[in-house]
Parts: structure tokens; C-alpha cells; sequence
């Protein structure tokens, strides 16, 4: 295979079909350097495989002789993680357009970005949506005057770079098409990045949007409009090479070298850096307020999609052994009806469960059931709490008689029960401190009638635990009396006890029967 | 799903036991209850004692809806039968209500004369308001057409495990579960030892969680065997089964292992791809813990991106799948047709529920058949297997991927949420009887075409990218036969449209037969697809052994039709068609069929058709039994 992926030629890679752009496009420069590039790179014709969506640019897989998919309209990145995902020594390249891959296919560009499938993003931005010829698109600047906007977009439009960053994305690049050795080099380091790479190309619809990108391509201009990125040096452009980017605070300014400006007091480019900061605020350099960088932003490692699921399958069978379809099939209890008419027993086999769990743990049987012990407390009626049975007395009850229950048994609170025994009030140690201390009364000739809390907020029995902390937290109550169905009361929820509940949820181990 | 191609024979054995022969029991209570473990645990017992069974978990409508209201109440029906049953049962016979929410939301399906087993401990003032009553329900005569047995359970359940040390409220009050399920198994005559080992196993080391399950679950028991009022015990005797080794399973399970072993069989990696839907998110979760079977499961971004990576994963050669439900369906139907112009083999499931748009989630439906038939720009014939039963989702789920790869095209698997969750015995297969699907994948260049077909099924070759000197590109273009190239001449796209109608249409000389349960010819066929199958075979039993002529048959596959569909049909004066749709089959059938007389018998409830609805509407169009001998 060496020998043949080394006598590779530009013709290879050039496929039997007529190349149908108008002449003149801009597709045709990078359809030119992508078949001169490629050879170079190393890789088996056959390993290739162009995968498109739809648009003038989505026709490019038919002129390579590669492997190839023409999709459907903003899709390609979809089925091109399905591909890697099937077979990842593929190297594949996803070709798409503006309108392609920002706005139909928009979501699935974020993801393909943010999972890092190793694949070659190469979108081919003319500002407009060409195969249909001519409406404005996602980045079609505001005011573009279009078939589909004659008086001028009023759409914000997007900027390809800054989105890819923004997506996480781990290679992110710009060229233009009539730099064609810039982009030779841009699409060269895009293959070899390990990850998505993400290469955006302004391309001339010379149809229906020329000179879009005029700026960046016309020799008298370009020098002054751009600026091509190079990792480690400082920012630096300009015909004469005496212009540079600066940081004033967070905003990139252009300042001219000289005049006490030196190259040290330049941004200097670091495409390496993991914070996303430095490649997005270059993402934001845009004309005509500033030169308009090309070249590599952003180029990070991070693990790749692909490789990871093949990973966790490889990871799997050392776990588990490779996978047998009679232990999958029996990885649950069976029953055996035994042959012939008089067998009488059903003989019952438990298998020792291979670890595969086809068969849902039984606690995830409910899905529905709350999950957490917290959540839990949403529901758990307070019968199911151990609490303490409630010290009652009547409101005759002396304030003395009440301080030695309370101090005897070691008790916060006493609740004040009437005749027929339903809860009619409380009477704890705050009362004593905020109205008897200190002050000169007789302990034993007043009741607590006149010192506790009347008809105290209380909880029946089947409300829920959580009704019960909700109103310790938010009105700060010590004690909260639970009455039965008739308010008579069966139990005292102390914020003592409370606290050790709920402490215990975090130490038991809950078991889900 | 043995039965499906089985005739039915002797008639005479079915109705001569003595004890009953069905019962169905359903126990229902709020989330937390743990309705849908006792359930699964009472069937799994059931089918060791040798009963067949058929099971449906009802969850809540709503997700963490309120404890002891109606919205909360979730319930698990099981069927348990001496005969081989179809159903999860029309109506509880027994109900097992935990709280006021849970009688309330379920009585009404209770026939007169139904037991009603209540845990009066949550018969709270507050849980009878929670659940709109105004009084108690077990006091008033509200409740006399049943037998009600009260039962103080959670207090006795509290008894049982106080011995037990070391457990939290918490997880005491988790148990209570259990006193039921050994109350039921007294009441149904079922050994509590099944049981007992489950928990020994599962909760090997916590000693003081399997003693004081194993501890309420007896006290269950002893309960039902000491108190007086409990003077109702049943027997349901072993069903007749063929031999061999069983297990339960449902349809999601089924669907899952299906995939597993077509894929494994051929050699080839498993590719599932899918976004979250009710009811198909299941399958995904299932498929992601069979990592080790060389399975890769996507969780795409939307359901386009599901089937869009599933192209690419079958172009590189893997067997790839998609599964989702209606409204996923439609966001994939224009990737639907790029597999089938790109002529590459994968399989759609969908997990039907109720519709339009979001519908009814958790309720099932059989509404997507015109929808997966038609449902996309363009003439797009696309193959469509239904399967009948959960286990059945087996066997179907491997005839997509043959005729996806005998065909080089997307095959819809078309099933729904009722049998995604219902569960039935299976006899376990050995898998070297399992026919592989033998897979082709061309290398020689000499004469290669990408559309170069098969003379017999007009398939193209399935050609691997990384294969040297087989560079070729598809696409979803308009193309001309052979070379694939695109191509908008009109004898081009008039033929291409003709090939992709007659190999679908010569699938048919590669699938079986239609089979008929019942007499070959006479007035009436009832014919249904999907999971109707157990309703109608049940409903057609009845009704033959009350004397009346009626057939059933039962398609499995809707696209093509068997080749004999036609003169089926047209042996019977009367097709009754039963469907949860408002007549979709029906539709298709008349329009094949013109000269046939067929009766629509449609409803959309999200509930499965009753034995008895369908049982009245035969007796309707038959009018009096004849009796046929
Ligand atoms: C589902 C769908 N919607 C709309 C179209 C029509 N359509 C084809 S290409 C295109 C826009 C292409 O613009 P862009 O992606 O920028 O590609 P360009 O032609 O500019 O290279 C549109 C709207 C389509 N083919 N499919
Ligand atoms: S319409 Fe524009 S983008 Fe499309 S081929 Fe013509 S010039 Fe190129
Ligand atoms: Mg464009």
C-alpha cells in the first residue's frame, strides 16, 4: 500500500464526472488544492471518503475520486459520525456551505464540534445560498441586498469562527480562496489535527455575491485587511509589515509600530492556549475595524470521539468477557418445562447472572419512583419518621409544675392539650426565657395558659417529611406538634430529631427494596 | 410467539379444568409503593409454578406527581393462566389498592364481584381527600358490588420487621411492598421461596434488608392463611407449554437482544443510533449496556442526526439501526429516503404511542402505519415488519436486518409501546439454530458498479469504503441505473422509481406465507396487525368455542404483503379489521383489495383492545352462532 499511497498524483484524485460550478467560482480553487494537498498526506486513496450536504459546494464528493456520500441539506455531519463512529481508520472530510452547516445543519455542527469525532469540517462561506440562487444567509451581513431581501437583510449574521469556538471546537482555521498557498498549508494541517477540524474558506460566489470577500483577495487591499496567523509570533501586518494588534484591557486595538510601539508590546499568537479567550477575541477581529485574520486559531487535543466508544466496547469485554448470546439470552431467572405430558415439575434455574444486565436491576424497576433519598423526603409521609411521643398537659397546668415535667424528663417542650385532648397549644423553653426570666413572678400561681403559643402550626401524620423541614426553615421552629386526622397530637418533631434524620440519609446505605 | 404459523388443533382440550384458568390481578398504588416490583415478582413466580403469563406496567401519567393523588397512582397487571394467553387481561379480577388514589383510579375496571384488597392504613382523612373522596370508601356500601378485604397493612407490616435491627424508617416503610406480594401469593396458592432467593441474592451481605423483606413478605403469607376473612384462595393450574427453557421478556428487552444477535451472528458491529423519545428510549438504554457485544449506541442531538449516523455507520459496514417513536419519525422521514436512494441497508424502528404530534406518550397506538408507509416526499416503497407479541420483537427485529441486507435498503420495524413494555414467556433459543444472515461485501473491481444488481433481488452491492479500486460515490440524486451517476433524464428517473417498486415487491417471494388460525373459508377473517394479536386470538378462540366460524390471521409483515394475502381475503365474505388507529390497514386493504368487504373496527384510547369488545363486535356481524360440526 506504501508504494501506492506515494506515486499518488493530483489526477487520482480527479473523478470521471464534470465539474458543473459557474466558471469563475471559487469552488474550483479548493476542489484545485484539496486534490493537490492530498497526495502529500499520505493516506490511501481508498481511506478517503468526501461526505456533503447539499449546495454548490455540497457537489464537490462527485469531483473526487474517493469514496464519496452526497447527502441531504445540512445532515453531512451526522452521517459522517456514523461512518467514524462504524469505522474509525476512515479520514474523512465533510464538505459543506454557509447555509449548509449554519443554518439547516446548524445544530448538528455544534455537536459534531463539541464531540470531537475525528473528521475535517471545511465550509465553504460565500454569504450566500448559491444552489438556490441568491438569498441572503446566516452570514450574510446586516443590510445585504438579496433576491430574498431586496431592501436589505435585517439579520444579525453569524460568525463561523467565532461559533465553531464557541462549540468547543479543537482545530478552527480560516483561508480564502484565492490564497492558494495559504490554504494548501490550512487544509495540510487540518488533516493531520487529531479531532475536528473546523476550516472555514471565503469563497467568491462570483453569481450571486462578488466580491463578498474582496477585502481579504484584492492585492492593493488584502496586505492592510488581513492578517495571517502564525503560532508564536507576535500579530503583525500591514503592506509594510508596521502594524500590529495590541490588548487594551479586553479590546484588541491596531496600533502602528514605532513611537515607543514595539513588537513586544504586541498580541502575540498562541493557537495552543486550552481557554478559548485568546482564539475567540481573534475570532472577533472583523473588517472593516480591523485586519481580518487567516490562518490557524485554535489547534488543542482533546479525546476523541470515536476512540472513546471503541474504547469503552474494548473496556466492556475485558469486564465482561466478549459477548455470548445463550449467557445474554439466560441472563435472567428461567424456568424449565421439562418433556413429555406427565412431567409434573416446573424445574426453576437461577442463574449465576453473567455481569451483561439485559435485565434491569429490579430496583429500576419503577421509573417513576423517586430516585434520590432526598427526593424521597418529597413523599415519605411523616408517619414513617421514629418520632417521640408528645409530654401533654392542660393549660392549668402551673408554670412550675411545667418547668419540673420539662427538666425531669429532659423535654424542650410541653403541648397543651384541651379537655377532649386536641392540640391547643405549646409551651417551650423560649417562652420561659423571653417571658418569666428575670422577672419577678411566682412560678407556681401562674398557668401556661398565658405564657405559651396558642394553636401552634402543626402537621398531620400523612403529610410529607419535606412539608415538615420546609416549615422548620423557613419560620425557624424547634418543634413542630403532628396530630392525628382530629388534631389530637401523636408526636413532636424536634429540630434535634430532624437534624439526625436527615444526617442519616446521607450515611445509610438506602436499599431500594 | 411459537403459535403464530402454529394451526390451532384440538379445540376439546381447552376448557376442562376444574380450578380457574385465568385470573388477572393488578396492584396499583403511588410510585414509591413499588406496584411495578411485587408486580414483575408475582409474575416471575407465576411462570416458575408453570402458569403463562402476560404482564403491563401503567405508569403515571405524570412524572413525580404528587404522593396519594390520582395523577400518582402507578399499577403493574399481570395475567396468569393454565392456557397460553395473548393479554395482560381485559379486567383485574383481583385489585390490590394501596391507597384511596389507587382504588379510586382503578375500581371502575373491577367486573361486579371483584376483590378489593386495601391497605386501610393509608385510608387517611388526608389521602381520601388527595384522592377526591369525599368519605371513606371502605366504610360507606359504596363498594358493595365487590368483596372488599381491609387490610391494616402497613401496621402489620411494622410488626412483622420490628425484631429486625439496624433498619432506618426509611427503609422499613420502603418493605411494606412485600406484605402484599405474600398476601397475593397465599390468595393465588404461589410458593414465597422464588421470592425469598431473589432477595438472598440481591441483597447478598445486608442481612437485615433481606430479613425484614423476607420477614413482611411471610407475615403476608400467615396473614392471608390465619385470618378469617380471607376465605378466598385460588388455584390457577400449570399452563401446557412445549418444552424447553423459559424466561420473561418484553418487547423492549426482546427488540434489544434481537438486534444483538443478528448483528453477532453476521460478524459485524451492532450501530444503534437515537434520541430520547417515549417509548424507544428504553432499547437505546438497553443496547448501551451490551457494550461488550461490540454494540455502539449514539445519542444523537435529534432524531435526524440518529438516522443520519446510521447511514454512515451502514455505509461503513456496520448493522445499523435507529429506533424512536412517531414524532421522531417525522423529523427522519427525509433521511428515510436518502438510504433508500443511496440503496443501503439499515433498520427504523418505531415504537409507536399516541398521536398527532406529542399525544399520548406512555399510551400506545397504532397510528404511524400510513405514516411509515407513505409519510415522505416522492414514491418511496420502503419494506415494513410488524412484530405480534414482546418475544416476537425477536424474531421480527432479525427479519428487518435480513431483508434491509438481502434487499440493500431501510426496513421499518414497526412496533409500539404496549409491547415495549409488556412481558411474556419466551423460550430461550439456542442460537446456532438462529439462521445468520449471510453479509456480502463486494471487493473485485473487474466490472464493479455501484448500482450493478442482483438479477433475483435487484440489490446493489454493499462495498466497504477503504476498499482499493471500489471508489464510487451515492447520493440522494436523481440517477442512472448502474454507474449511480446523476442523471434528471426522464427514462433514467421513470426506471430507477421501477426498480425501487419491484424489489420491494419481490421481497414477498422471500417471506413466509400468511397463515390462518381457524377455518379456511367462511364468513368472517378477523385480521389484524401488531399488537392486536393477542386480543384477536383470544377473542377468536372464544368465539369458536361458542360455535361460531371465524378465522384470524395476523400479519406480520405490511410491506410487502405475504403473496397470498389476496386469496385469503377473498376466501371470507367479512374482513374485520381491528386496529387502535381510526382505520389504517383498512384503508390500505380496501385499496389492494377493492372487491373485498371489510370492516373497520377502529379506536384510539391509548388502551389495547378488550377481548370482549372484540368478541361482541364478531357476534354482531355473525349474529347467532352456527355451530359449525
Ligand atoms: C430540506 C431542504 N431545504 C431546502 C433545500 C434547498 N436548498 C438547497 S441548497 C440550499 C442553500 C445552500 O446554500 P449554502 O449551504 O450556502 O451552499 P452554496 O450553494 O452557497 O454552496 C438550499 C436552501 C434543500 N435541498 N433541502
Ligand atoms: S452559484 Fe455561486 S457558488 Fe454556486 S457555482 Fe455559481 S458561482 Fe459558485
Ligand atoms: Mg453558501
Amino acid at each position: 500500500m506504501a508504494d501506492a499511497i506515494e506515486t499518488l498524483t493530483r489526477k487520482d484524485f480527479v473523478s470521471d464526472q464534470e465539474v458543473r460550478w459557474c466558471p469563475g467560482c471559487g469552488d474550483y480553487a479548493i476542489l484545485a488544492q484539496m486534490q493537490r494537498v492530498l497526495p502529500e498526506m499520505g493516506i490511501a486513496r481508498e481511506e478517503m471518503v468526501f461526505i456533503s450536504g447539499i449546495g454548490c459546494s455540497s457537489r464537490f464528493p462527485y469531483y473526487m475520486n474517493t469514496y464519496g456520500l452526497h447527502t441531504i441539506h445540512g445532515r453531512a455531519a451526522t452521517v459522517a459520525t456514523g461512518l467514524k463512529v462504524a469505522n474509525p481508520d476512515l479520514h474523512v472530510w465533510v464538505i459543506t456551505g454557509d447555509g449548509d452547516s449554519l443554518s439547516i445543519g446548524g445544530n448538528h455542527l455544534l455537536h459534531v464540534l463539541r464531540r470531537n469525532v475525528n473528521l475535517n469540517i471545511i465550509l465553504f462561506n460565500n454569504a450566500i445560498y448559491g444552489l438556490t440562487k441568491g438569498q441572503y444567509s446566516p452570514t450574510s451581513p446586516p443590510g445585504t441586498r438579496t433576491y430574498s431581501s431586496p431592501m436589505g437583510s435585517v439579520e444579525q449574521d453569524f460568525n463561523a469562527i467565532s461559533v465553531a469556538l464557541a462549540a468547543e471546537a479543537t482545530f478552527v482555521a480560516r483561508s480564502v480562496d484565492r490564497n492558494t498557498k495559504h490554504m494548501a498549508e490550512i487544509l495540510k494541517r487540518a488533516t493531520e489535527h487529531r479531532g475536528t477540524s473546523f476550516v472555514e474558506i471565503y469563497q467568491n460566489c462570483n453569481i450571486y455575491n462578488d466580491g463578498a470577500w474582496s477585502f481579504a483577495t484584492e492585492a492593493n487591499v488584502k496586505d492592510d485587511q488581513t492578517v495571517i496567523l502564525e503560532h508564536g509570533q507576535p500579530i503583525i501586518f500591514g503592506k509594510d509589515r508596521d502594524k500590529g494588534i495590541r490588548i487594551n484591557g479586553l479590546a484588541p486595538e491596531v496600533v502602528t509600530l514605532g513611537n515607543g510601539v514595539s513588537e513586544s508590546d504586541l498580541l502575540a499568537h498562541d493557537e495552543t492556549l486550552d481557554n478559548p479567550a485568546h482564539a475567540y477575541l481573534l475570532s472577533r477581529l472583523t473588517h472593516p475595524d480591523y485586519p481580518v485574520p487567516l490562518g490557524v486559531f485554535r489547534c488543542v487535543e482533546r479525546p476523541i470521539y470515536e476512540e472513546q466508544i471503541i474504547a469503552q466496547g474494548r473496556q466492556a469485554v475485558e469486564d465482561r468477557g466478549a459477548g455470548d448470546l445463550n449467557a445474554l439470552y439466560h441472563a435472567t431467572d428461567t424456568w424449565i418445562v421439562p418433556e413429555g405430558p406427565d412431567a409434573e415439575t416446573v424445574q426453576e434455574v437461577h442463574e449465576e447472572l453473567p455481569t451483561s444486565n439485559i435485565i434491569p436491576d429490579i430496583e429500576q424497576e419503577d421509573p417513576m419512583a423517586p430516585r434520590t433519598a432526598l427526593q424521597q423526603l418529597l413523599y415519605d409521609p411523616i408517619s414513617s419518621l421514629d418520632l417521640p411521643v408528645p409530654e401533654c398537659v392542660s393549660a392549668d397546668t402551673s408554670v412550675a409544675d411545667a418547668v419540673e415535667t420539662m427538666r425531669s424528663k429532659n423535654l424542650g417542650c410541653l403541648l397543651v392539650v384541651n379537655k377532649r385532648g386536641l392540640l391547643r397549644g405549646i409551651f417551650a423553653q423560649g417562652d420561659l426565657f423571653e417571658k418569666v426570666a428575670g422577672r419577678d413572678i411566682d412560678l407556681t400561681k401562674i398557668t401556661i395558659d398565658s405564657l405559651m403559643t396558642k394553636d401552634p402550626t402543626a402537621l398531620k401524620t400523612s403529610d410529607p417529611i419535606g412539608h415538615l423541614l420546609h416549615l422548620m426553615s423557613l419560620h425557624g421552629f424547634r418543634h413542630i406538634p403532628i396530630v392525628d386526622p382530629d388534631e389530637r397530637p401523636v408526636g413532636l418533631a424536634s429540630f434535634k430529631v430532624m437534624l439526625k434524620f436527615t444526617g442519616g440519609l446521607f450515611s445509610d446505605d438506602i436499599s431500594p427494596n | 410467539m411459537a403459535e403464530i404459523d402454529i394451526e390451532e388443533t384440538a379445540e376439546s382440550t381447552l376448557f376442562e379444568l376444574s380450578e380457574i384458568e385465568s385470573i388477572a390481578i393488578r396492584f396499583a398504588g403511588d410510585s414509591g409503593d413499588g406496584s411495578q416490583l411485587i408486580g414483575k415478582e408475582f409474575a416471575n413466580t407465576s411462570a416458575i409454578v408453570g402458569n403463562d403469563i402476560s404482564t403491563l406496567p401503567d405508569f403515571p401519567a405524570e412524572i413525580r406527581a404528587p404522593a396519594g393523588t390520582l395523577p400518582g397512582v402507578s399499577g403493574f397487571q399481570i395475567h396468569i393462566s393454565s392456557e397460553d394467553i395473548y393479554t395482560p387481561g381485559d379486567e383485574p379480577q383481583v385489585l390490590v389498592a394501596m391507597n384511596p388514589a389507587a382504588l379510586k383510579a382503578n375500581v371502575n375496571d373491577l367486573p361486579d364481584g371483584g376483590i378489593i384488597i386495601a391497605n386501610t392504613d393509608n385510608f387517611t382523612r388526608n389521602n381520601l381527600r388527595k384522592a377526591g373522596y369525599d368519605s371513606d370508601p371502605l366504610e360507606g356500601n359504596g363498594l358493595s358490588n365487590y368483596r372488599v378485604v381491609k387490610v391494616p397493612l402497613t401496621t402489620l407490616h411494622k410488626e412483622a420487621v420490628a425484631h429486625v435491627e439496624g433498619l432506618t424508617n426509611r427503609q422499613i416503610d420502603m418493605m411494606k411492598n412485600f406484605f402484599a406480594l405474600g398476601l397475593s401469593y397465599w390468595i393465588f396458592d404461589r410458593p414465597i421461596e422464588p421470592t425469598i432467593r431473589m432477595l438472598e441474592k440481591k441483597f447478598q451481605g445486608k442481612d437485615e434488608i433481606i430479613d425484614g423483606n423476607v420477614s413482611t413478605l411471610k407475615a403476608g403469607y400467615n396473614f392471608g392463611e390465619t385470618v378469617e376473612e380471607f376465605q378466598i384462595q385460588y388455584q390457577v393450574k400449570k399452563a401446557v407449554v412445549a418444552p424447553g427453557t423459559y424466561r420473561a421478556v418484553t418487547g423492549t428487552q426482546a427488540t434489544a437482544i434481537g438486534m444483538v444477535t443478528a448483528a453477532h451472528k453476521a460478524g459485524k458491529t451492532l450501530f444503534y443510533g437515537s434520541y430520547p423519545i417515549t417509548p424507544a428510549s428504553a432499547v437505546l438504554e438497553e443496547l448501551a449496556a451490551l457494550k461488550n457485544f461490540d454494540v455502539r449506541t449514539f445519542q444523537a442531538e435529534d432524531e435526524i442526526s440518529a438516522l443520519g449516523a446510521v447511514i454512515g455507520a451502514a455505509f461503513g459496514g456496520a448493522f445499523a439501526a435507529t429506533g424512536t417513536s412517531g414524532p421522531g419519525i417525522a423529523l427522519k422521514s427525509e433521511a428515510m429516503n436518502l438510504a433508500l436512494m443511496m440503496e443501503l441497508p439499515l433498520v427504523i424502528c418505531n415504537f409507536q404511542r399516541g398521536g398527532p404530534s406529542t399525544g399520548m406518550p406512555t399510551k400506545t397506538e397504532q397510528s404511524d402505519l400510513l405514516q411509515c408507509m407513505f409519510g415522505r416526499n416522492g414514491d418511496s416503497p420502503i419494506p415494513i415488519v410488524s412484530p405480534a407479541t414482546p418475544s416476537d420483537c425477536f424474531d421480527m427485529v432479525i427479519e428487518a436486518f435480513r431483508i434491509a441486507v438481502e434487499t440493500m435498503s431501510p426496513v421499518i420495524f414497526l412496533s409500539d409501546g404496549y409491547l415495549n413494555t409488556s412481558a411474556e414467556p419466551w423460550k430461550i433459543p439456542d442460537p446456532d439454530d438462529i439462521p445468520t444472515i449471510s453479509v456480502e461485501h463486494r471487493t473485485d473491481p473487474e466490472g464493479f458498479l455501484p448500482y450493478l444488481r442482483d438479477p433475483k433481488t435487484l440489490s446493489r452491492p454493499w462495498v466497504l469504503p477503504g476498499t482499493p479500486g471500489l471508489e464510487h460515490r451515492l447520493g440522494g440524486l436523481g440517477k442512472e441505473d448502474g454507474t449511480g451517476n446523476v442523471s434528471y433524464d426522464p427514462d433514467d428517473n421513470q426506471h430507477m422509481a421501477n426498480i425501487r417498486a419491484e424489489r420491494l415487491a419481490r421481497i414477498a417471494d422471500r417471506i413466509p406465507l400468511q397463515h390462518v388460525m381457524g377455518p379456511k373459508s367462511g364468513d368472517l377473517l378477523v385480521l389484524g396487525w401488531g399488537c392486536t394479536y393477542g386480543a384477536i386470538r383470544s377473542a377468536v378462540r372464544r368465539m369458536r368455542q361458542q360455535g361460531y366460524s371465524v378465522a384470524a390471521a395476523h400479519l406480520r409483515y405490511l410491506n410487502p404483503f405475504p403473496k397470498n394475502l389476496g386469496a385469503i381475503l377473498s376466501s371470507y365474505k367479512t374482513i374485520l379489521v381491528p386496529e387502535l388507529n381510526m382505520g389504517q390497514l383498512s384503508l390500505l386493504l380496501q385499496a389492494k383489495y377493492p372487491t373485498q368487504v371489510i370492516a373497520p373496527f377502529n379506536k384510539v384510547q391509548g388502551l389495547p383492545f378488550k377481548i370482549s369488545e372484540l368478541a361482541d363486535k364478531i357476534a354482531e356481524i355473525l349474529g347467532a352462532p352456527k355451530n359449525a360440526s
